[in-house]
């Protein structure tokens, strides 16, 4: 006995210095990128095959906070009506910046009380990123450069309600502000109730001589009565969902708890009909949205609704009256899949039309636009010996190219054009100024309509009545969407196709899809107002609007996943080469080819047209021996200036380079020579300037060229690229010179 | 110790004066009332300085402590920097009622929600807003709310027919909306139009760092002026106090300065006064018309009702359905915008047009000594106005409406130019999305209501004015508005002087004294003559009769060919059939509703409840709440002719309505349409263009309502062979009761008031 025990001491001793010791090799080990490979659920383990009540889903989120606080924040954005904290994550990981000064993603859950499946579909966003950083390479890079702003319930007073009390499919929808529906002067004082105190809202009937509905034989559901024969001379009337007549005016449920659409009360688009009685009314939806005017660097949205199986966007607004067809109409060829998921900006290769090509010299242009995830990122390039490669042709014509370069690869092989059911074209008009979004919208609904699968793309007109969607994208500039999650059951169970679904249709799915749940049978009950009476049929709350439970989990992933994909694409600019070309014996071109490989622009149309815009910038820094030089354009009398001088006389922005050796002035006869040599050859555009604003777009690349003179043996330059909500890159080329 | 046996002395006397009291209170009891009448003057005041916001404050609150009958103190929100915003509410608060105080809820939800918080008496009569200082430089309007509370808490009691107005309605006045911006304007002499915000407007990551200082330290941000070459003043030649502005490239021979604000360079950035307060204009911040035409912003703020100050007013209005009139202070011209300035006036319902004009507009002309145009005074004419309008080549809003607005009495749409006057006003908001008569009225017209100086003319009749003003004040107030010019060394501009007009006394606002008295009495007399025009709801000539006794007890038939037999149960008591009529009647002016009115969200009809104990009685025929529509008032409008009922009742219009006009409407895209494009939806509305109407279109749950609501309307007795004069409706109920159970008709208008009358069956 003895011996056993100590060997189980020392067993687990041992067992306890192999977590000790063993547990960092184990941590770096975690990531991985293998699909069959664990991903840290267990690490926070929570159902997602219930809903919560709003204490329930508080502490969640309290906990995912205390559990992953090098990730995760947990603050009140302001309280709702009621009194209640509106509890919103910060996720991001902390230790790569600070959640402000990174691109960011908002997500929200449930506006309306009654779609209580945002909330879970959040939730798991939220737990899904926490859960899986330490394991899941795409969620970790992810994290190290987005934010994640997620508010589950937004309307938390009817979210709770909604959960917690006995209700029917559509209410309580609205914030708690009372509304005289009925016109009677009094105010939300009529609402459902639960009569036979079952935790369920289901339907009453009333015995009646000349009621038309009888019980079914096996007395499970009410019927209409065929041919007279009824179930022991039963005959029933409907009297209407649960409930009393509060206010004693012979009707019931008729000034349900009301209050403004929570999503016809934000500020685009709003009127008074829609969105009483004005802007951002409500406290839920004022301080949602103030959250959101407050962080500049939210660049999409995500605003989860039920039902109905939609991918609604907020589209760029319609041409101004008078403005003609601005737009060319973009062809109803089939896009094609753009892009998988990347795992890392190790492979971005998946991209590229052609397989993988060495720097290859004098590659045909066609070939050359190809070159987009280039793995050389330090490059150390010394003159001469320089690559004489003739500029890439097609450099201008990108938008054209967008097509070819998002088919999928195949390795090795020709890419065959893969025509994509998924891919999705907005057939309407844009204002002008407005492409890029559309084409940025188009390529991310395509995408989400692969990972969502029976979902249908349902543009939605900026402007938009007050919905939170069209304010995100029209008063802040950033992509608003708004998904309904699932289906009403007429989804799955219209076995005839119908475009109904029937009562034997709605039982079978009960029957087989739900086992049984969601029903309740036939039973007597008092009513004070009608004596006795009979209750039964579907239970109202989550067969309708909102899944049954089982079916939360299987909506929250791929809707997640549809988020983060969406994530994945913010901008994200990069200096893909420093290249420098020889001119003349001391002048070289640095030639900088810059890219955006993602979906999105830097920034959108709708943000530049806001005025909130900071386009992207470019600076060229160089050691004191290399100055630039201001190439006059070739048809211009040949006069030179330095581009030093010229920088301090134009007071050049910034200060950051100029005015250093006294200026170069070269021959008139070698800048004739130049000229000749550059004429109509020139690609890319010429930056005489140390600081250059422009916008990459979605999948853009550009290429820019500064003339520099070189003095001396050795130097070096350096270029910055900076992007508001793109991220930075730099490029450092140390220049060597033999003679 | 002679102290303390003192004090006991004094302590005992005071409590046997209280007892005194108290027992003299419950014998006077219902007489209490009417001792309020021999009170004068409690809480004195004056016009010789403005009151800034400590002093409302203050002036307020002791009023609200005075007067508890008839007034009481409201915090309806907190300025950016935490000031409160008050409204006094003054109505007698012993009267009026709501309907929601009657009917009794029962079985409700176990939930237990309390989001309704029970309305008060006076929510129960017609309500009147009076606001000023939306921009926080225009004070003037606070001392005219200030002068118009005096007017009715003082009168009220000895005035009868400022106890009427103060008994049958309700007034909410609130002198400041904008408290950071009169603190700054009055208090602190830096003139501030906007409200104050929390932000770095020079982007050096400090908030508010560098606004105008006291460098001197006598309690007054005015002037510096020092020597300077290229200056732009002089010194006056009659006054030397006054410094003269150059006519731009005038020459002189004498020493030029330049003049700048009493200020310094706070974070050494090289700039003076580059980061104060100063935030939005609160007047651009309401959401009528707050969009631009292309869906951009265009008001100001970040979305409309950002602003703390303006989310409070639009809450109160939310929450205050009874308001019908509004008044929103500004300076200064002396003349009146009426609504609306986001529309031209084909946005406005031609009968709140000529309540507008004919009845209000004529008088205020007629109160500021303005001439009032040929077709107000016979607007039974008007069709022959309209023709000599258009023969004279008029705009075409002068030809739509037969007259030129006068400079008094005007709208503030762009006529010439076809152009909205500005985004989301607040006048605008009140009147087309709230459902008020809401102006306002720009005091002060310095010309006109300076008094003690004469009228100057000329090219130099400012500085006439100017000479005249100082002397003015050196008499009339000891000099205390001109600061002496005393040396000082300026830490950035070195040697000169610090001095000159207190800035609160000069600019835009009526000069304190008998100039400021005049502009209140008048404006304070208008908005009285306002509210005497309020519709009051009655309940007149209820009646319950008992048609015929039943037993209770139930029967049972049983027919077999011609054989009948009726078993009766045992006898339960008898029931009485009753039938209970009323005449609901307006006896005020003005119908309860704009012409638009009771279909905009959130405004329903007037209503008629019988209210009765449910367990005894059963409603056989008549709902237990009956709408009655809008009731006209007693005065019939001047130049207006209503449509025909059944014209604005059918619903045909709707069949050819163009949905996609709609839906571009919907999207805020008005200015899209031609004025042509807009009547012609109108008339396809059948003018039931508010927003009930555009509810149906958009929801069903609403439209479903509503359609309840009308079958309530259409079952109710009303359609007799004789129709009721406008301003009344006759209800009738046949009910059967069990037993004794008292009776209660309640009319209930939102802005007409509630009225109630008990009966007991005959």
């Amino acid at each position: 006995m003895k011996s056993k025990l100590f060997f189980l001491l020392i067993f687990a001793c041992a067992a306890l210095m192999l977590t000790v010791f063993v547990e960092p090799t184990s941590a770096q080990k975690k990531r991985q990128d293998n699909p069959g490979g664990y991903h840290g659920e267990l690490d926070f383990p929570i159902s997602w095959k219930r809903y919560y009540s709003y204490a329930e889903w508080v502490e969640l989120m309290h906990k995912m906070a205390q559990q992953y606080p090098q990730l995760c924040d947990i603050e009140s954005i302001g309280k709702s009506r009621m009194g209640r904290e509106q509890y919103l994550l910060t996720i991001t990981a902390k230790e790569t910046g600070p959640h402000s000064e990174k691109t960011a993603m908002w997500v929200d859950g449930a506006v309306h009380g009654n779609e209580v499946n945002g909330i879970t579909c959040s939730l798991y966003v939220a737990w899904y990123l926490l859960t899986r950083y330490d394991y899941d390479p795409y969620i970790f890079e992810m994290l190290n450069r987005t934010t994640f702003y997620i508010l589950p319930g937004l309307n938390v007073d009817a979210n709770e309600s909604f959960v917690s009390w006995p209700n029917n499919p559509n209410n309580p929808r609205e914030p708690y502000r009372p509304e005289d529906n009925d016109g009677d002067g009094l105010y939300d004082e009529d609402q459902t109730e639960d009569v036979d105190g079952d935790g369920q809202l289901s339907t009453m009937y009333i015995e009646d001589p000349e009621g038309t509905l009888t019980l079914s034989e096996d007395g499970r559901q009410f019927v209409p009565i065929v041919n007279g024969v009824t179930n022991n001379g039963l005959r029933f009337r409907r009297i209407g969902s649960e409930g009393y007549d509060n206010d004693g005016d012979g009707r019931m449920n008729e000034d349900d708890i009301g209050g403004p659409d929570p999503n016809r009360n934000y500020p685009s688009g709003w009127n008074l009909s829609a969105g009483w009685p004005y802007t951002m009314s409500e406290p839920c939806t004022r301080n949602a949205f103030n959250f959101m005017l407050a962080h500049p660097n939210i660049f999409a949205g995500y605003h989860y609704h039920n039902t109905g199986r939609l991918i609604m966007f907020t589209t760029p607004p319609r041409p101004m009256p008078g403005e003609g067809q601005t737009t060319a109409q973009a062809p109803p060829t089939p896009t094609t899949q753009p892009g998988q998921r990347q795992r890392g900006q190790r492979q971005q290769q998946q991209q590229v039309t052609t397989p993988p090509v060495q720097q290859q010299l004098a590659t045909p242009p066609v070939q050359q636009r190809g070159q987009r995830g280039q793995r050389q990122q330090q490059q150390q390039v010394t003159t001469p010996p320089v690559q004489q490669q003739v500029p890439p042709v097609g450099q201008r014509g990108q938008r054209g190219q967008r097509g070819q370069q998002q088919q999928i690869a195949v390795a090795e092989e020709e890419a065959p054009v893969v025509t994509n059911k998924y891919a999705y074209t907005l057939d309407r008009e844009v204002r002008a100024g407005y492409e890029e979004d559309k084409a940025a919208l188009e390529k991310l609904v395509s995408v989400g309509n692969r990972i969502l699968r029976n979902y249908r793309p349902s543009p939605s007109a900026s402007g938009g009545s007050g919905q939170a969607q069209a304010a995100t994208y029209d008063m802040l500039g950033a992509y608003g969407i708004l998904i309904e999650l699932w289906g009403t059951p007429t989804f799955d169970i219209d076995l005839n196709d119908d475009g109904r679904a029937s009562q034997e249709e709605m039982q079978d799915w009960i029957d087989i899809d739900l086992t049984g749940e969601g029903w309740v049978w036939p039973h007597k009950a008092q009513h004070p107002d009608f004596g006795e009476i009979w209750i039964g049929g579907t239970q109202k709350k989550h067969t309708q609007r909102t899944p049954p439970a089982r079916y939360i989990e299987m909506e929250a992933y791929k809707n997640a996943h549809f988020v983060l994909y969406n994530a994945s694409q913010f901008p994200q600019v990069e200096i893909e080469e420093v290249k420098i070309t020889p001119c003349t014996a001391d002048l070289c071109w640095v030639e900088v080819t810059v890219k955006n490989d993602k979906i999105y622009p830097t920034y959108s149309d709708r943000r530049f047209e806001l005025g909130k815009a900071v386009p992207d910038k470019l600076t060229f820094n160089a050691s004191d021996n290399i100055s630039l030089v201001d190439m006059p354009a070739p048809e211009t009398t040949v006069t030179a200036r330095a581009a030093a001088a010229a920088a301090g006389a134009r007071g050049g922005r910034g200060g950051g380079f100029g005015g250093r050796g006294g200026g170069f002035n070269p021959k008139a006869e070698q800048l004739a020579w130049i000229n000749q040599y550059f004429a109509g050859r020139r690609e890319g555009t010429v930056l005489t300037q140390p600081e250059h604003e422009f916008r990459l777009k979605g999948n853009d690349k550009h290429t820019f060229r500064y003339l520099v003179k070189i003095d001396g043996r050795r130097g070096w330059v350096e270029i910055n690229l900076a992007s508001e909500l793109g991220g930075k890159d730099q490029k450092r080329v140390t220049i060597n010179v033999n003679n | 110790m002679f102290g303390m046996s003192n004090r006991r002395k004094i302590v005992s006397w005071f409590m046997l004066l209280l007892m005194i009291v108290a027992v003299a209170e419950l014998a006077l009891g219902q007489r209490r009332a009417r001792v309020v009448s021999v009170r004068t003057q409690s809480v004195p005041i004056s016009f010789d300085d403005f009151h800034g916001y400590t002093g409302t404050a203050d002036y307020l609150k002791r009023v609200a402590q005075v007067y508890p009958g008839i007034t009481e103190l409201v915090e309806i929100g907190k300025s950016t920097l935490e000031r409160p915003i008050y409204v006094l509410v003054i109505s007698n608060m012993k009267t009026g009622t709501t309907i929601d105080a009657h009917v009794e809820l029962r079985n409700m939800r176990k939930e237990n929600v309390k989001n309704v918080i029970p309305m008060k008496p006076y929510q129960g009569k017609p309500g009147h807003w009076i606001c000023g200082s939306t921009h926080g430089n225009e004070f003037t309007g606070t001392e005219v709310c200030l002068y118009t509370i005096n007017k009715l808490v003082s009168g009220y009691g000895s005035d009868p027919e400022i106890t009427k107005l103060v008994d049958d309605n309700t007034f909410y006045i609130c002198p400041i909306v904008n408290p950071d911006g009169v603190f700054n304007s009055v208090e602190r002499d830096i003139s501030q139009r906007q409200n104050s915000e929390l932000k770095d407007n020079d982007g050096d990551g400090k908030i508010n760092e560098d606004g105008p200082d006291d460098l001197n330290g006598d309690g007054h941000i005015t002037q510096f002026r020092y020597r300077d070459s290229e200056g732009q003043y002089v010194i006056d030649d009659v006054d030397p106090r006054l410094m003269v502005r150059l006519q731009r490239g005038q020459e002189t021979d004498k020493q030029r300065y330049s003049v700048v604000t009493e200020d310094r360079d706070n974070d050494g950035d090289g700039r003076r006064g580059e980061d104060g307060e100063s935030g939005i204009d609160l007047n651009r911040n309401f959401p009528e018309g707050w969009m631009r035409d292309d869906g951009l912003p265009g008001g100001s703020g970040l979305y409309a009702t950002s602003a703390p100050e303006t989310h409070a007013i639009c809450e109160f209005f939310t929450n205050h359905t009874n308001i019908l009139m509004a008044q929103f202070y500004h300076t200064s011209g002396g003349f009146t915008y009426r609504p609306i300035g986001t529309e031209a006036d084909t946005g406005i319902a031609p009968r709140d047009l000529a309540v507008l004009d004919f009845i209000m507009g004529k008088k205020y002309l007629e109160m500021i000594g303005e001439e009032v145009p040929e077709a107000w005074l016979h607007p039974e004419d008007i069709d022959k106005f309209k023709a000599e309008m258009e023969a004279a080549g008029a705009n075409q809003y002068d030809i739509l409406r037969g007259y030129k607005p006068p400079r008094g009495w005007r709208p503030s749409y762009n006529e010439q130019a076809d152009r909205r006057y500005s985004y989301g006003m607040a006048t605008s908001w009140a009147y087309k999305q709230f459902g008020a008569y809401s102006i306002t009225t720009e005091l002060w017209n310095s010309r006109k209501d300076m008094k003690g100086i004469p009228e100057f003319t000329g090219a130099d009749a400012n500085v006439q004015r100017e000479r005249a003003s100082l002397k003015y004040q050196d008499e009339q107030f000891g000099g205390k508005f001109f600061i002496p010019w005393t040396r000082f060394t300026h830490p950035e501009l070195g040697p000169g002087e610090i001095g000159g007009w207190i800035p609160k006394y000069r600019g835009g606002n009526a000069f304190p004294g008998e100039s400021l008295e005049g502009v209140c009495q008048t404006h304070c007399d208008f908005e009285l003559f306002r509210a005497g025009l309020m519709p009051k709801v009655v309940v007149a000539d209820a009646q319950a009769k008992v048609l015929y006794t039943v037993d209770a007890g139930q029967a049972q038939v049983i027919q077999q060919n011609n054989q009948v037999t009726i078993s009766k149960n045992q006898a339960q008591g008898e029931i009485k059939i009753v039938e209970v009529t009323a005449t609901i009647e307006n006896v005020g002016k003005l119908p309860t509703h704009l012409e638009r009115g009771d279909r905009l969200a959130g405004n329903r009809q007037d209503v008629v409840w019988l209210v009765t104990d449910r367990d005894k009685v059963t409603f056989l025929e008549g709902g237990v709440f009956q709408q009655l529509g809008v009731l006209d008032g007693t005065v019939e409008i001047p130049g207006y002719t209503p449509a025909q009922p059944d014209q604005a009742a059918a619903p045909a219009g709707m069949g050819q309505f163009n949905p996609q006009m709609m839906q571009q409407m919907m999207q805020g895209q008005r200015g899209q349409f031609n004025q042509q494009q807009m009547q012609q939806m109108m008339q396809q509305m059948g003018q039931r263009q508010g927003g009930q109407r555009q509810q149906q279109v958009l929801t069903g749950q609403r439209q479903r309502g509503q359609q309840r609501g009308q079958r309530g309307q259409r079952g109710q007795a009303a359609q007799e062979q004789t129709p009721p004069p406008p301003n009344q409706r006759q209800v009738r109920w046949l009910i059967a009761v069990e037993g004794d159970v008292p009776l209660k008709v309640i009319a209930s208008s939102q802005r007409g008031g509630t009225d109630l009358q008990e009966l007991t069956i005959r």
